[in-house]
């Protein structure tokens, strides 16, 4: 349940990035060169290349080598996940947890040092 | 029976004791400051910590000018310092309510050798209920993101037929 929840988390990252976002809307078509993807957005090859790694790294895309062409493809399956209303929700309620239990610790050594 | 397509568990060990995860959770000021992610500002109506007490919050997205409804619900239990539950399908003194999203969170606190076992139980209504949900992604500010992802898998999906 803990691999689940953090390959959502990695996913919901991966998507609240305008140009990553428009990079997964894009492939919906089919499988685009990286070259291609790059074309319309003002940012230099190796700024565009982190945001297809995190992508990639978040399982949303793949992409493979032929010859001196990168091509990317898209997996729908983690796409499929945090689409989920119910990953939607254990995504929410973990974040939720995690800022709870760092305010709780702050908390008690404020408390401490009174 | 558990159901693990309407069904959450979510455990943590924090590191603090019970005391201070009890009054990070009940005390206003201190729940408004991690309820909802920043930068929305979350500001609690009610916490009435008894059976039937009513539990509500909004939310600011225009830095606290202008707040609208996030949860509106009724404590069913409460054991300090050990637990919590809450649920928005009623409000204040126990009147029925149909919210826009049916749960029963459980939040139950246990000592762990000077730190804190807390656990969030939360259960929702059947999947088959739960269709209208799709479109709640309009809350803590995943808007954006999740109407984007709505349009990709929509396409996703016409792609295939």
């Amino acid at each position: 349940m803990g691999n689940y929840s953090a390959s959502l988390d990695k996913a919901f990252r991966a998507l609240s990035d305008p140009t990553r976002r428009a990079v997964l809307s894009r492939l919906i078509n089919g499988p685009v060169s990286v070259k291609e993807l790059a074309e319309p957005f003002e940012m230099g090859l190796p700024s565009f290349l982190k945001h297809i790694k995190v992508l990639e790294n978040s399982d949303l895309i793949a992409s493979k080598k032929e010859g001196r062409t990168r091509t990317c493809y898209l997996k729908p399956k983690q796409l499929a996940k945090a689409e989920h209303w119910l990953g939607r929700q254990r995504a929410l309620w973990e974040a939720r947890t995690d800022r709870l239990a760092e305010y709780a610790r702050s908390l008690a050594s404020k408390e401490s040092v009174k | 029976m558990t159901d693990e397509h309407s069904e959450l568990t979510i455990s943590r060990t924090i590191h603090a004791p019970r005391s201070a995860v009890w009054a990070a959770w009940t005390e206003r000021e201190h729940f408004e400051k991690w309820w909802i992610p920043e930068p929305i500002k979350c500001q609690v109506v009610m916490m009435d910590l008894h059976p039937g007490g009513g539990f509500a919050t909004r939310m600011s997205e225009d830095g606290g000018q202008t707040f609208k409804p996030h949860v509106e619900g009724c404590f069913l239990e409460i054991v300090p310092k050990e637990r919590i539950v809450f649920t928005t399908c009623l409000t204040e003194n126990w009147r029925p309510f149909d919210p826009w999203l049916a749960l029963t969170a459980i939040i139950t606190m246990e000592d762990e050798g000077g730190h804190t076992k807390y656990t969030a139980r939360v259960l929702h209504k059947n999947q088959e209920e739960s269709r209208k949900h799709q479109e709640m992604g309009f809350e803590e500010g995943w808007g954006t993101t999740l109407e984007q992802l709505d349009k990709v898998a929509v396409d996703l999906v016409a792609q295939r037929q």
